[in-house]
């Protein structure tokens, strides 16, 4: 595996490269010819309340300062975005133009006519706009479904360990690469009276649910395991054999991990999802997390951040013997297929999307997708986490997570068993066991699987 | 929350009259029609609508697609753990809340009766109908807060007397005692008003008779206040059922319906099935039963009251 990371690194910096190369040579885009007239169009955007959201509208101004256009978004929490998502699309809603959705969401959206496929405008667009070279291939592939590009990768996320500096210095440890070491550190900070500040050593995401769901496909890869018979790194079609395989011995020693790491974790850490895991850590009540890059910036933040200061970010860990494959996330753009507004949504988004836009949106605080932002100066100067955030971007796997029209269900039903091993109801074994029980029935009902 | 006027269809009916002449009988029926239209538009198709798609199995966003399973939905239901873990919640958070909301009710209803007379009384009777006149959302937003493990105000307090930091909603032993406290203490004003004025209405007369015959508090209790006021204490059970076999909130927000499946209603499976997972055939089904525990069990409630009534 750790051949075919290498390789996947080497073509990702030599098309990197290459695009760089590409936009180093001024291709300079005249957005002016480039774009329509949409004097008087509403263009309306449909988006995840995550921390980009600010330097979202900040760019769409600029969009209607050279289009005319009237840009809004309406901003929705994670489950609310996709429950109106689903609602509106099953109605034929044509309030938003432009939809935000989940990369893993994309086999629903495609399936159900809920978005519009972008190739055809691709195919007519400069490739100096789109750049598809110069997006992470790790996300790139989040924003197609059956061969076809859906939509347009914008906002890429990808897992990291956060640690605090401070707390390891005094500890006299090195960040953890390894599960071992990481289970030894938490071990160490929790109820240390060296450390009165803790109240544990790591926060993960426990609770029932999605957040438990999604932290086992997370992790799954880094502990040598696979969820499905054809899905593993470097598959060359990890769809052709969805038989679910989630008992695998990996898979029970990573909960069985997750069980032991959880008694270092904070009171109350087996309900705790995103949002109580990055309190924990931005209040200084833990010493490491595992999080989503879209919120290290969020760290930085002296006025909901105690550790503006004080902490790191490292690789994410792997079991003993295997390679990190950090989890790779994140929003692709996407047009309503029921839009009046279909070319105005167009504009903004190969707009939007375009290199130079995108190195803007990052510097403003967005999340950085493509290679040309990662190698950006002033990103990395401004960004101290780039570096290791881009090693981690170039090692991920695009299908760790399923993306099929099941997922939500699949995420759902694997993170209910997940947090009863953790709570100490069942033993791992059993709960992976009942989980792949579970996942195949709901396979086979959706057609993915035969019975 | 349902209106006390709900109430009235627990009232026996009155004897048939036949008196109206066709011009009046045509004026009623024209006050009465826009409402039943309404009613057929927004509750009766829909509940038509809801059995007929627990027939089939059908995904809200692949409705052209969907295929008629018969009564598989609901032979899977009956044999789906994590629903079979939903009714049992839902029945242990029913009874407990209710029980405990009807003594603490009484409690507080004797107290403030007591008080009748006093400013005091008028004051604190006034803040105690507070918590039910908050939003469940809210209260369960605020709970969530409070109770927090880590950052909660309650862990705080509690570690001053040296109690080690507690997983309110994390610990699969206390999740749901959880849930029922908090339930408990919003809506025990209500079944707390509707006592007190029970309590009011009975005669002076029979607590100085008592008085005379030096009876004690609970002979008090026993012999003269809780008769006169069965009648109003099973409305509010009724009222009460019906309201923890819909309740919602204060799961979605707090719990989710974990640890495990320990805090899982029926309501918020039925929830996950239509907008979470969009299996709106599956979710009908649910739905559907759980209409049909609501009427036998507010019909077993209705008849006994009757009966009570005609005794």
């Amino acid at each position: 595996m750790k051949k075919l990371l290498k390789t996947t690194c080497a073509f990702a910096m030599a098309s990197a490269a290459m695009a760089g190369s590409a936009l180093a040579d001024g291709h300079s885009v005249d957005w002016a010819a480039e774009l329509g007239d949409h004097t008087g169009t509403d263009l309306r955007i449909q988006v995840i309340n995550d921390p980009y959201t600010g330097p979202l509208a900040q760019m769409s101004s600029e969009f209607g300062a050279l289009t005319g256009a009237n840009v809004s978004q309406d901003e929705l929490g994670y489950g609310g975005l996709y429950e109106k998502q689903i609602l509106n699309c099953s109605q034929g809603d044509d309030t938003y133009d432009v939809l935000f959705i989940d990369g893993i969401w994309v086999g629903e959206f495609a399936e159900s006519g809920c978005i519009d496929p972008v190739e055809s405008r691709i195919a007519d667009t400069d490739d100096g706009i789109i750049a598809w070279d110069d997006y992470m291939e790790s996300f790139a592939g989040q924003a197609s479904w059956d061969g076809e590009r859906q939509c347009l990768p914008i906002a890429g996320y990808w897992h990291m360990l956060h640690y605090r500096t401070d707390l390891f210095e005094r500890a006299g440890l090195e960040a953890p690469t390894t599960f071992e070491e990481m289970l030894a550190a938490a071990e160490l900070f929790k109820d240390n009276p060296d450390f009165p500040e803790l109240e544990g050593g790591m926060a993960m995401n426990f609770q029932r649910g999605a957040a438990a769901g999604q932290q086992y496909f997370e992790w799954l890869y880094s502990a040598g395991g696979s969820p499905w018979a054809s899905n593993f790194v470097g598959s060359d079609d990890v769809y052709a054999d969805l038989t679910p395989t989630l008992n695998n011995p990996e898979a029970v020693k990573m909960v069985e991990f997750f069980n032991e790491i959880a008694q270092y974790g904070p009171p109350g850490v087996e309900s705790f999802a995103w949002d109580e895991r990055a309190n924990a850590f931005t209040q200084g009540k833990v010493a490491m997390i595992n999080n989503w890059s879209v919120r290290t910036p969020l760290f930085t933040d002296p006025d909901i951040s105690k550790v503006t200061d004080d902490f790191g970010v490292a690789m994410f860990p792997h079991a003993e013997g295997q390679s990190s494959v950090p989890p790779v996330g994140g929003w692709i753009m996407c047009i309503n297929a029921n839009s009046n507004n279909k070319d105005a949504a167009w504009d903004f988004m190969k707009w939007f999307a375009s290199p130079e836009v995108h190195t803007d949106f990052v510097l403003a605080g967005g999340p950085p997708s493509r290679h040309s932002a990662f190698q950006d100066k002033q990103v990395n100067a401004e960004q101290f986490w780039t570096p290791t955030l881009y090693e981690s971007a170039q090692a991920a796997w695009p299908d760790l997570r399923p993306r099929h029209p099941g997922t939500f269900q699949v995420i759902d039903a694997i993170g209910l068993e997940v947090n009863r091993a953790i709570v100490g109801e069942i033993s791992a074994q059993e709960a992976l066991d009942k989980a792949n029980e579970n996942v195949t029935q709901i396979l086979q009902s959706e057609g993915l699987i035969a019975r | 929350m349902l209106d006390v006027s709900d109430a009235a269809i627990i009232t026996k009916k009155p004897p048939r009259k036949n008196t109206l002449s066709r011009d009046e009988r045509k004026v009623r029926a024209a006050f009465i029609v826009p409402a039943v239209i309404y009613l057929m538009f927004m509750s009766i198709f829909p509940f038509i609508y809801s059995v007929y798609l627990s027939f089939y199995q059908a995904k809200l966003t692949r409705l052209h697609k969907k295929f008629f399973i018969g009564w598989d939905n609901y032979k899977q239901l009956f044999s789906d753990e994590v629903f079979l873990a939903a009714l049992k919640n839902t029945f242990l958070l029913t009874t407990s809340s209710i029980i405990l909301e009807v003594v603490l009710a009484f409690i507080c209803a004797k107290v403030f009766l007591s008080l009748k007379e006093q400013r005091v009384g008028y004051f604190l009777r006034s803040m105690s109908i507070l918590p039910m006149m908050i939003t469940p959302l809210c209260v369960a937003l605020i709970f969530s807060y409070i109770m927090n493990p880590t950052l909660g105000i309650l862990n705080y307090i509690l570690s001053g007397v040296g109690v080690e930091p507690i997983s309110w909603f994390g610990n699969p032993n206390l999740a749901l005692w959880t849930i029922v406290f908090i339930n408990v203490w919003q809506w025990t004003p209500f079944m707390m008003l509707l006592m007190l004025a029970g309590l009011v209405s009975i005669p002076t007369s029979l607590y100085e008779a008592a008085s005379l015959e030096k009876a004690r508090w609970w002979h008090v209790a026993r012999w003269i206040e809780l008769p006169a006021i069965r009648d109003v204490i099973l409305i509010g059970v009724i009222l009460r059922v019906i309201d923890n076999l819909k309740l919602f909130d204060l799961v979605y927000i707090t719990t989710r319906g974990g640890p495990g499946d320990r805090t899982e209603l029926l309501t918020f499976f039925t929830y996950r099935q239509d907008f979470a997972f969009f299996n709106v055939g599956y979710g009908s089904a649910a739905a559907v039963v759980i209409l049909v525990i609501s009427i036998i069990v507010t019909t077993i409630a209705v008849g006994f009251l009757r009966k009570m009534q005609n005794a």
